[in-house]
């Protein structure tokens, strides 16, 4: 029995490489990998529920259009919500919150929501593949973001309400400085990228 | 800043591959996007999306403190058109393999993504004026296509490298855009500043 049967599905930044460019500057501490992660796993998982229904009413020409509009109507919903919650993440994720709307993980969940069946080729639910998708996607932001902080900082930004993050010193000495900026982003997901296919191997699973 | 100082900002400081992360690296899309016509395409489609994004946001959404609604704007408006414009390109053009129709192709493709939506906001909310939105955004065009073109080149070299299995492909790709990203950084606005004296 394959793996894809058994309902596994491959970690979508790692394995499929997606969103992974915005995801490198997006998630440089825990805070901001796991809001950016947040809201781009709600953003597609919604996306995955609403298109089917509103697929019936919409005329052909319409639907790609409304989708857009809609992805881009919950990127903007979410940065609100954010920014009630902690204007000083909402602020550091600056131009990253409405580029929600167009990510990588929001367009596969566009491409997959707008076929006309509701399962695909090897019999899963489009609508679970969105869901495991987002959730990998979310878990994964929130680690690389950790990792970042962690090795570059020595610290860990928790995601508390109010104007201001608090910071925990973890670590006295910042080892790899060089990890908090886009270039270090780049390096570590890509050790990463090799990391994971190495686990898959010894697994004995396929990417996607 | 003096036009070609916003322009080699765009281009190298705040590139927009390497710097914001819009788009992706060249071994993730099947279609190579180093050729001219990309590059020609990337540029149109950058200064139509910026043109739009900064009327809209700086003479109806901003007076209105509506700013933040730009994106809701943006994919009901310029997409749209985008998208239409690309189409006409290529339903005008004399036969498939020219260049209209290859701009008309490549346009249609990198319509939705965070590339252009990426760089039309940078220009929007940078507070530049409209013509100096419209340098920034057709020079950050430019400065992907570089980016890409350079990759490219090293992608082509790896290929005929002997790298360890799990490195093979993305792996190599990403450890070479975080070297190229580095090198990048070494052009930052201070020093473009200074060069051009503005």
């Amino acid at each position: 029995m394959s793996f894809q049967k058994e309902g596994f599905v491959p970690n979508p930044v790692l394995a499929g490489l997606i969103g992974i460019c915005p995801l490198v500057v997006a998630a440089k501490s825990l805070a901001e990998g796991a809001a950016y992660g947040l809201g781009a796993a709600l953003c597609a998982f919604l996306l995955g529920l609403l298109i089917p229904p509103a697929r019936v009413f919409l005329p052909d020409r319409l639907q790609a259009p409304a989708s857009l509009a809609l992805s881009a109507a919950l990127a903007l919903i979410y940065g609100f919500c954010l920014e009630m919650y902690s204007s000083a993440l909402a602020a550091r994720l600056w131009i990253y919150l409405p580029l929600l709307a167009v990510s990588g993980l929001s367009l596969v969940a566009l491409r997959l929501s707008s076929s006309a069946s509701r399962s695909g080729p090897d019999g899963q639910s489009r609508l679970a593949v969105i869901a495991m998708q987002a959730a990998w996607f979310l878990v994964t932001s929130t680690c690389v973001g950790a990792a970042r902080e962690l090795l570059g900082l020595g610290t860990l930004t928790i995601p508390t309400t109010g104007p201001s993050l608090s910071r925990i010193a973890v670590a006295d000495i910042a080892p790899l400085r060089i990890l908090v900026t886009p270039a270090g982003g780049f390096i570590l997901l890509g050790f990463l990228v090799a990391l994971y296919r190495v686990t898959l191997r010894a697994s004995g699973r396929k990417g996607l | 800043m003096s036009y070609l100082g916003i322009v080699l900002t765009s281009i190298f400081a705040s590139n927009a591959l390497l710097t914001y992360g819009f788009g992706s690296i060249p071994e993730f899309e099947r279609r190579s996007s180093a050729s001219f016509a990309s590059a020609l395409a990337l540029a149109c489609v950058n200064i139509v999306a910026s043109a739009l994004l900064w009327l809209i946001h700086s003479l109806v959404l901003a007076p209105l403190g509506l700013a933040s609604l730009d994106i809701l704007f943006f994919a009901l408006i310029a997409v749209p058109l985008i998208k239409f414009i690309a189409r006409v390109a290529q339903q005008g053009s004399i036969k498939q393999g020219s260049l209209l129709f290859k701009l008309g192709e490549r346009s249609d493709d990198i319509a939705v993504g965070s590339l252009v939506y990426g760089i039309a906001l940078l220009s929007a909310r940078s507070g530049y004026s409209f013509p100096e939105a419209l340098a920034a955004s057709a020079a950050a065009g430019l400065g992907y296509w570089l980016s890409q073109f350079l990759l490219e080149a090293v992608r082509e070299r790896l290929e005929l490298s002997d790298l360890p299995a799990p490195f093979r492909g993305a792996p190599a790709m990403l450890l070479s855009a975080g070297l190229m990203a580095l090198a990048f950084m070494g052009v930052d606005a201070v020093l473009v500043k200074n060069l051009v004296g503005a």
